[in-house]
């Protein structure tokens, strides 16, 4: 069978376009979720398995202490991700929620520090995400720069200023009433960085389905030009998703802190790659146009399950950033599979 | 070669079958296309076409059949080359250089610029001895009508015997089509073959000489000359029995009245009124139309064209404001301009009235309001739910229209809205332009088949070539003829 074609235009989803069906029947409410949120529950099955795997090594996986502790350590990636997540359906991308986690934990640390009380501190660090998620979306949508480029700069101003601040030094929270914003419990029996988690994704997940502005964050990823044309406020989606997302990073820094009571200026480094990561595995594409918010907080607890898979298993923790590579080419190629026979 | 030599078949596939899914796309499919031939390549949208073709170019592979090239089931991918709507040159390379792409160096990496040029020269040349003074120019300096050529001038330094060119007129003037057709016979007097994907009948005619059409994924033409059969042939073998009969959505598309505007268009010394229920046409070099056009729907910052509304001067000034002073718009440049495509049918839908009627919340009525949307305009879907890209390209052509009529736009503007549709559903499309006008809107559509505009319009605005006003044609005036003569573009 021949292979190479000489001269052809870009292939633009001929057959696609053209001839093929998929048939999804959805009858019904619940198949229709059913059918909705397959990936979702497959990825959910996934995270049981790979804790059913490491219970061989280490039984304790699923002690409720465990639990806990991985919940604990996937809150603040879980609210991060929300945000990142907006800006991918958008098809943009955020490098600088990790630089806006450090830099508005060492100002709200700052605050905190000269004598603020802690709610006032945490307005002060999430004022710091705001104003870097506004200085994203201005430079996106009103100088037309690639969202990949004006995030690499936030990124890295933020980086930086996150050290200037303190000169480098971390700052001691000894405020004895900020645990509760992690560890109270506004909700009887729920405790608050649980709570956090399951109302971000809840609202999010809604806003995307069921507001109209969620459903053109969606078109604007999908198509940027019909968007303009069908008098969908594009800029407006694309700054506001920036906005959210710088605010999100904040608050995740903010629920961080009240946990650790000690503030880094490096505390978000490895937060903005697995925040990205999450989303991918949940679903989300980079080219823009889907995703789902229960798929990326999925993911980012997968991310976190893995991480505390290798340390129960006694696994050398360099190691871990390989497994959650691995991890994330078999979910992208599951992903992909299932397009294919779709 | 001689037509009489027409038994040694350069391509012939035969028994050719694919299946997507659940659908059998080609079911025992065949296409013969003879040495020296042009060959028009017929079928409705969806009737796979187009996966004949991305079979036959080995971009795709086949379920079961077999494929020759001159007479040799193993052959050179090389033999058989695709020349598509969206042209592949790299526009900063020259073009010479783009003419022997794919073979540019020896074994080493290494370019021997004397011998490319003269390899360039020596294609362009089989084309129109004219082009090689182009050899040297960047390909983003070329008109879209020596781009094809260059083309077809890379396809045979590749060693094609058989080009497939896919709608190549679609916006062609009429000088530039007539120069392809004469560059494409002078193509088969050296025994290369065209197989010719085309919705022109017209062109089909001028040109061609042999026709197969597809249906359904079964060739029920094999081979006839197009001096043996009639255009009413034609179109019943691309419809199938009946089928004709069962799409037309007629009076079913009707809209809710609109109330009905007068709309005033000035630009220069033309002024027009249009009372409620007018057909505009707009034809002529795209720089025309797309200046009306980007006024009425509040896409220009600076319009050309100064508009009224009943009498009051308006001013768009942003596709929102169109939208919500009651204009609808409709390209058919689908895939940039229409569809959302990772979004599901239900949304494409209700994003036009999402946006007129400023609401807040999806509202579950526009599940009800799509279904009926479907099921007006006779648009078969599997599910609300899926895709727009499971449907053909008329379908969605259909679906971007059905966007609007629940709005009942005043001013309902199209673009090209027939581009790469079959002939039954752009039957179906005039249905539509008339009953939206019946109910009082006034459509204004742009359209490069000046055939459709005849049949159609109370108005035409022709301009020409430089998109400068070239004329207003009322009524009888509105031929085809006229239009040609006013444009200087290709009917």
């Amino acid at each position: 069978m021949m292979e190479a074609l000489t001269v052809r235009g870009p292939e633009k989803n001929m057959a696609a376009s053209e001839e093929t069906s998929a048939a999804i029947p959805r009858s019904g409410s619940a198949s229709r979720l059913l059918a909705t949120y397959r990936s979702e529950i497959a990825l959910a099955v996934a995270i049981l398995l790979i804790m059913g795997v490491v219970s061989f090594w280490s039984p304790q996986v699923f002690s409720y202490g465990n639990i806990a502790n991985v919940a604990q350590s996937a809150a603040p990636l879980v609210i991060m991700a929300l945000g990142v997540l907006l800006v991918i359906i958008t098809s943009g991308i955020d490098l600088s929620v990790g630089s806006t986690f450090s830099l508005s934990g060492m100002v709200a640390g700052l605050a905190m520090s000269a004598g603020a009380a802690w709610p006032l501190a945490c307005v002060a660090g999430l004022a710091v995400g705001i104003a870097v998620g506004a200085i994203n979306g201005l430079l996106v949508t009103l100088l037309g720069l690639a969202p990949f480029v004006v995030t690499l700069i936030t990124y890295a101003v933020g980086a930086s200023l996150a050290f200037v601040i303190t000169d480098g030094h971390s700052i001691a929270l000894l405020d004895p009433t900020f645990y509760l914003l992690n560890g109270g419990q506004l909700i009887p029996g729920v405790t608050n960085y649980v709570m956090f988690c399951l109302l971000g994704t809840i609202a999010i997940e809604l806003g995307l389905r069921k507001l109209v502005m969620g459903r053109w964050v969606y078109a604007v990823g999908s198509n940027d030009k019909a968007s303009r044309l069908l008098g969908i406020p594009v800029n407006g989606i694309r700054a506001g998703v920036y906005v959210i997302a710088g605010l999100l990073a904040a608050f995740s820094s903010m629920l961080s802190l009240s946990y650790i009571s000690n503030s880094e200026a490096t505390s978000g480094a490895n937060m903005m790659l697995q925040a990205i990561a999450a989303c991918v595995i949940g679903g989300a594409s980079l080219f823009g146009g889907t995703g789902s918010a229960v798929g990326a907080a999925l993911g980012a607890i997968m991310i976190t399950v893995i991480q505390n898979g290798v340390n129960l298993i006694g696994i050398n923790s360099f190691w871990q950033g390989s497994v959650t590579g691995l991890v994330i080419l078999v979910a992208v190629l599951i992903d992909r599979l299932a397009k294919v026979r779709a | 070669m001689s037509r009489s030599a027409s038994t040694t078949f350069v391509l012939e596939a035969t028994d050719i079958e694919k299946t997507f899914g659940a659908t059998n796309v080609l079911q025992k499919a065949r296409l013969r296309v003879a040495r020296g031939e042009i060959h028009a390549l017929l079928g409705g949208n969806g009737a796979g076409k187009s996966t004949l073709i991305r079979i036959v170019s080995g971009s795709l592979h086949r379920d079961a059949g077999a494929i020759q090239v001159s007479g040799q089931s193993n052959y050179d991918a090389g033999a058989i080359a695709v020349v598509f709507q969206e042209l592949a040159l790299l526009p900063d390379l020259t073009v010479a250089e783009n003419i022997c792409l794919p073979h540019r160096r020896d074994a080493f990496g290494r370019v021997d610029a004397r011998h490319m040029r003269a390899q360039a020269a020596r294609a362009l040349a089989v084309i129109d001895p004219a082009l090689i003074a182009l050899l040297a120019l960047p390909a983003s300096r070329l008109d879209l009508h020596q781009r094809q050529l260059v083309e077809i001038a890379r396809a045979l330094s590749s060693g094609a015997q058989l080009i497939l060119l896919d709608e190549p007129t679609a916006n062609l003037t009429f000088a530039d089509s007539e120069r392809l057709f004469t560059a494409l016979r002078r193509l088969t007097q050296q025994g290369i073959s065209i197989l010719l994907v085309s919705h022109r009948m017209s062109e089909i005619r001028t040109v061609a000489d042999v026709c197969t059409i597809l249906r359904d994924g079964k060739s029920v033409v094999d081979r006839r000359p197009l001096a043996e059969i009639s255009d009413e042939e034609i179109v019943r073998a691309m419809m199938g029995e009946g089928r004709e009969k069962a799409t037309a959505p007629a009076g079913a598309a009707a809209p809710a009245t609109s109330g009905g505007v007068t709309l005033g268009l000035a630009k220069d010394r033309l002024a027009l009124t249009l009372a409620p229920g007018s057909v505009l046409g707009l034809a002529g070099a795209p720089e025309g139309p797309a200046g009306v056009i980007a006024a009425l729907i509040g896409s220009a910052s600076h319009p050309a064209w100064s508009i009224t509304v009943n009498g009051e001067p308006r001013r768009f000034r942003s596709p929102a404001d169109a939208i919500r002073s009651g204009v609808g718009y409709v390209s058919g440049d689908r895939a940039e301009k229409g569809v959302l495509a990772t979004l599901p049918i239900v949304d494409n839908l209700a994003a036009a009235g999402r946006v007129a009627r400023k609401r807040w919340l999806v509202s579950s009525g526009e599940v009800q309001d799509a279904l009926g949307a479907l099921k007006r305009l006779a648009i078969k879907a599997n599910s609300l739910y899926a895709l727009p890209q499971t449907l053909s390209g008329g379908t969605q052509q259909k679906l971007l229209i059905a966007r609007w009529l629940d709005l009942a736009p005043k001013i309902l503007v199209l673009e090209e809205p027939t581009r790469g549709v079959d002939i039954g559903t752009k039957r179906e499309i005039y249905n539509i332009i008339g009953v939206v006008a019946a109910a009082g809107s006034i459509v204004v559509w742009w359209s490069t088949e000046f055939s459709e505009l005849a049949q159609t319009c109370d108005h035409v605005i022709a301009f020409d070539l430089h998109g400068a006003i070239s004329g207003l044609l009322k009524q009888d005036e509105i031929t085809e003829v006229a239009m040609t003569r006013a444009t200087g573009m290709a009917a």
